[in-house]
């Protein structure tokens, strides 16, 4: 049976290989061989070098990137903050109402992030349904928080909700009861069996949902363009720029490359701590 | 050690929190999108469902609807067929580059997918395809393909491998036990997937913005909208968008449960 | 040793929802001793020893910890603990860290800690390196010494068990169940412990509590559960038992349907009497009852056909039809087996000094 299993393996993997070698592997090989092409060629047939580098490391490029790094880690760990006790009243108390959430988030997911953001400016502008309702119900004049910083890491708390919400309660159900039990039983208040049995044994899902908050946040461009104005300009809307605006691919894709190296290896990071047979329910 | 009745309130309510802070925005888009004012402020004075007749009317509107519709159904379609074989080497055959196999399917999951539109634009652009709907296609199978593999796998992990070593002991061969024992058995799991896709590839903005060429998808359309300013057909076709997955989702039920009675009406004969 | 109650249960009730698990539990456990309680699977001893612990509490009634009322107190601010039928070591720590848990918490310092984790350690007879050792790389026998040390790190009052053995094999629960008994007696702590085990009950305990229907049957110790077991429940439950209506009859003998009674007088010095008319059981355990010559006599009598025989290991089981149909089990030591064969008519015998009279309400 072994050796059969190992050929219909091999068939399986085949198509989905394939679609993944041309949508996924091919583009990111062509983006690395244009990013050390000189400024401004539309053809790979040119003698490379690293002028797109030089260029992202003199023009300030960085300070974007920047942004972009700082506002996915400030908001990976508000979505950690935030996600926590729901992750864990899923996991661990709310029974049928489980379903009940995980339906309205997933559900969620199905509208379009854009459409879920402009519904967040209709809601945060001047005479927006916050503001306008609050004047003529209380008489209170609200200040617009749109187009500053802050909102735009609420945008990405929001829109990458459910990518942090789903690893965390998945770590935190592979907590045992038992060994939670266990530490009261020996002693330990509320907050010490958080720190020594929760935390440590929920790590895979945290991990997972913090990795994959932050890589995603990190290469975020509708937040920053719709909530954000031009507050900050992000490094996926440079990178947006430099191929369209700027017409410059050698340019664009050895930004692509900085973020891409920066989010892929963290992203291998994260898939190679996942053990995916015993996070999704491995029987045998 | 049970948990306090007022932490069990507390994390209830939180949840209710959670989900009405997850829905508030479609709040303001469902009443923009029937205010009368062409310049929307709230509290909102004059209702109109004009807004609803104006663009159904459009020939804009109906030419992104069926891009985004043709989109959706092509991605589905292939979607689930690599993602049927995909999960059965992910969860079901023990072979050997299995464990590397599964951490390639999620790596596309860990990318921006904004990133990604620009490669493929760029990767169209250096083999000579000149980006339309058809390559958005393309685009988006890098995403959702692997979302199907993962949907399907979790049900090919519950399902008990003796029953096609059974199948095949009575002699059925390779395909017929495909056929037989494993599809009907993932059948949940794809219905499942084959939602996901259609929802997920209906809704997606980042992977079309650079993919589509000339071609628009409907929330492509919107963001162009958002950005060059307010017009009172965003909000419509925003809720009409929303309004047609909760129809498929709603249909999608629909068909679930008369399956269901279908098959019982069918068990107790 | 004193037979002062460390721990008192007053009339415990729990109840979920409309079930009454408990009712009304009383108990009184001795400082000192090993207490197990017994009772087959919803007979309520899981629900009572969560609220021993502290991880419920009762609906109705008083537990008592010396002088200290405790039925309110939650587990984590308790003086007892308990080894978990899972045993709930932690997967993320070693060894080592896992007995030092307890004091830990208590925020005993690391030297003192790993000094005290290495006497338990060697009190349960396991090597000090294991103290860098990963739970996941411990056998079954060592995480269950491992459980036991942390449980005694936190030196607890009273140290309860809720069946640790179950999942082990037969060889290696054996090993342990005299290991357990003899760690009680160097420790001199109180045990509480709980399974639907009798036979592991007998091996341990000092006094066993046998459980039924939320309800307490019998406390008594070892031998007294065995002889004299104050229900057929607890007959039935202690393994094979044979068991006879009887009716007392006028001249204040016994009567009994299948069985002969061939006793007078004597019977009411040790008990098995019944008035005119009241009813009650007759119980035998397999291993009293004779296989007599034709001719012989006992004080009681059954005769019956040889159905079948089953091999023990060190003894031999019979299975005997009654001329009424009813069956009776006989067992032997191999070297007294009978030397017969299946089908034989025999005569079964035995003395009114083995046999026991059970009444019940």
């Amino acid at each position: 049976m072994e050796g059969l299993d190992r050929k219909l393996g091999v068939f399986s993997a085949l198509p989905i290989f394939i679609v993944l070698a041309i949508t996924f592997l091919a583009p990111l090989f062509v983006v690395a061989a244009f990013s050390i092409m000189p400024a401004k060629v539309f053809s790979l047939a040119n003698v490379p070098d690293f002028s797109a580098y030089a260029t992202f490391l003199q023009q300030g490029y960085w300070k974007s990137l920047a942004w972009s790094l700082g506002m996915a880690f400030a908001s990976t760990l508000l979505l950690f903050i935030v996600c926590w006790p729901l992750a864990y009243g899923m996991a661990k108390v709310f029974g049928k109402f489980t379903l009940v959430v995980t339906i309205a988030v997933v559900v969620s997911l199905f509208v379009s992030e854009n459409i879920r953001l402009f519904g967040w400016v209709l809601t945060l502008m001047k005479g927006g349904l916050i503001a306008g309702y609050l004047e003529a119900w209380f008489g209170v004049e609200m200040e617009s928080p749109l187009y500053t910083v802050p909102i735009i890491v609420f945008g990405l708390v929001y829109v990458y909700f459910p990518f942090m919400l789903f690893p965390l309660a998945q770590g935190i159900a592979m907590v045992p009861d038992d060994a939670r039990q266990a530490a009261a039983d020996l002693g330990a208040s509320r907050w010490r069996i958080l720190w020594e049995i929760d935390l440590p044994l929920a790590a895979p899902g945290i991990v997972v949902g913090s990795l994959l908050s932050f890589v995603l946040a990190a290469g975020a461009l509708a937040e920053s363009k719709l909530l954000g104005g031009q507050a900050v300009i992000v490094f996926a809307d440079e990178i947006e720029t430099a191929f369209t605006y700027g017409q410059n691919w050698p340019l664009g894709s050895a930004l692509s490359m900085v973020l891409i190296l920066i989010v892929g290896s963290l992203a291998i990071v994260g898939v190679s701590k996942i053990d995916l047979d015993a996070i999704m329910g491995r029987k045998r | 050690m049970e948990t306090g009745r007022t932490t069990r309130i507390v994390l209830y309510a939180y949840g209710v929190l959670a989900i009405c802070f997850l829905y508030l925005p479609l709040v303001s888009v469902g009443f923009a999108s029937v205010s009368q004012a062409r310049y929307l402020s709230f509290p909102i004075r004059r209702y109109t469902i004009e807004w609803y007749g104006e663009a159904l009317d459009s020939h804009t509107v109906s030419s992104l609807l069926t891009t985004s519709f043709t989109i959706a159904v092509i991605v589905t379609v292939i979607s689930l067929v690599v993602g049927f074989f995909g999960a059965l080497a992910f969860a079901r055959y023990q072979w050997r580059y299995r464990n590397l196999f599964q951490k390639f399917i999620l790596l596309p999951i860990f990318f921006p997918q904004a990133v990604l539109g620009l490669a493929l634009l760029i990767w169209f652009n250096s083999v000579g395809i000149i980006p339309s709907w058809k390559t958005a296609i393309v685009a988006h199978l890098v995403w959702i393909s692997p979302i199907t593999t993962l949907i399907i796998a979790i049900r090919a992990y519950a399902f008990d491998a003796s029953l096609e070593e059974a199948a095949r002991d009575m002699g059925a061969s390779t395909w017929t036990v495909l056929k037989e024992v494993t599809f009907p058995l993932l059948l949940p799991g794809v219905v499942a997937a084959g939602l996901f896709a259609f929802l997920l590839s209906w809704g997606n903005f980042p992977l079309s913005l650079f993919t589509t060429g000339v071609d628009s998808t409907l929330p492509e359309w919107l963001y162009a909208k958002m950005v060059s300013g307010y017009s009172p057909l965003v909000p419509t076709l925003g809720m009409l968008s929303v309004l047609a997955s909760l129809a498929i989702l709603f249909a999608a039920f629909l068909v679930l449960i008369l399956a269901k009675s279908f098959k019982q009406a069918r068990g107790t004969e | 040793m004193a037979a002062e109650p460390v721990l008192r249960l007053k009339n415990i009730v729990k109840k979920f929802g409309a079930f009454v698990a408990l009712h009304g539990i009383n108990l009184d456990i001795r400082d000192g001793e090993f207490l197990t309680i017994v009772g087959p699977s919803g007979s309520g001893k899981t629900t009572l020893i969560r609220l021993l612990v502290g991880m419920d509490s009762p609906s109705e009634g008083e537990i008592w910890l010396n002088n200290s009322r405790i039925d309110k107190v939650p587990a984590n601010k308790r003086p007892t603990c308990m080894v978990f039928q899972s045993l709930a070591l932690f997967p993320h720590r070693t060894v080592g860290q896992n007995i030092e848990f307890p004091l830990k918490i208590r925020g005993v310092g690391a030297a003192e800690r790993t000094a005290r984790a290495r006497e338990l350690l060697e009190l349960l007879r396991l090597p000090p390196h294991y103290q860098e050792k990963r739970i996941t790389e411990c056998s079954g026998g060592e995480k269950q010494r491992v459980a036991l040390a942390r449980a005694l790190a936190f030196d607890p009052e009273i140290l309860f068990f809720d069946e640790p053995l179950s999942a082990l094999d037969y060889r290696l629960r054996k090993t342990l169940e005299k290991e357990l008994k003899d760690l009680h007696a160097r420790t001199g702590k109180t045990f509480v412990y709980i399974t639907h085990s009798l036979e592991e009950a007998m091996v341990m305990s000092d006094r066993i509590a046998i459980m039924r229907e939320g309800k307490l049957e019998q406390l008594a110790d070892a031998d007294g559960i065995y002889t004299r077991p104050v229900s057929r429940f607890v007959a039935e439950f202690m393994g094979e038992v044979n068991l006879f209506d009887v009716e007392g009859t006028a001249q204040g003998g016994l009567h009994g349907r299948g069985v002969e009674v061939h006793v007078n007088g004597q019977m009411e010095d040790i008990g098995i009497s019944l008035g005119q008319g009241e009813r009650g059981t007759l119980m035998v355990r397999p291993e009293f009852v004779r296989i007599l010559e034709s001719s012989g006599t006992s004080d009681f009598i059954v005769r019956g056909i040889l159905r079948a025989e089953y091999a023990l290991g060190s003894r031999i089981q019979y299975e005997v039809e009654a001329a009424d149909g009813s069956r009776l089990s006989v067992e032997k030591l191999r070297e007294d087996r009978y030397q017969g064969a299946i089908g034989d008519e025999l005569v079964l015998g035995w003395d009114l000094d083995s046999t026991h009279l059970i009444r019940e309400d």
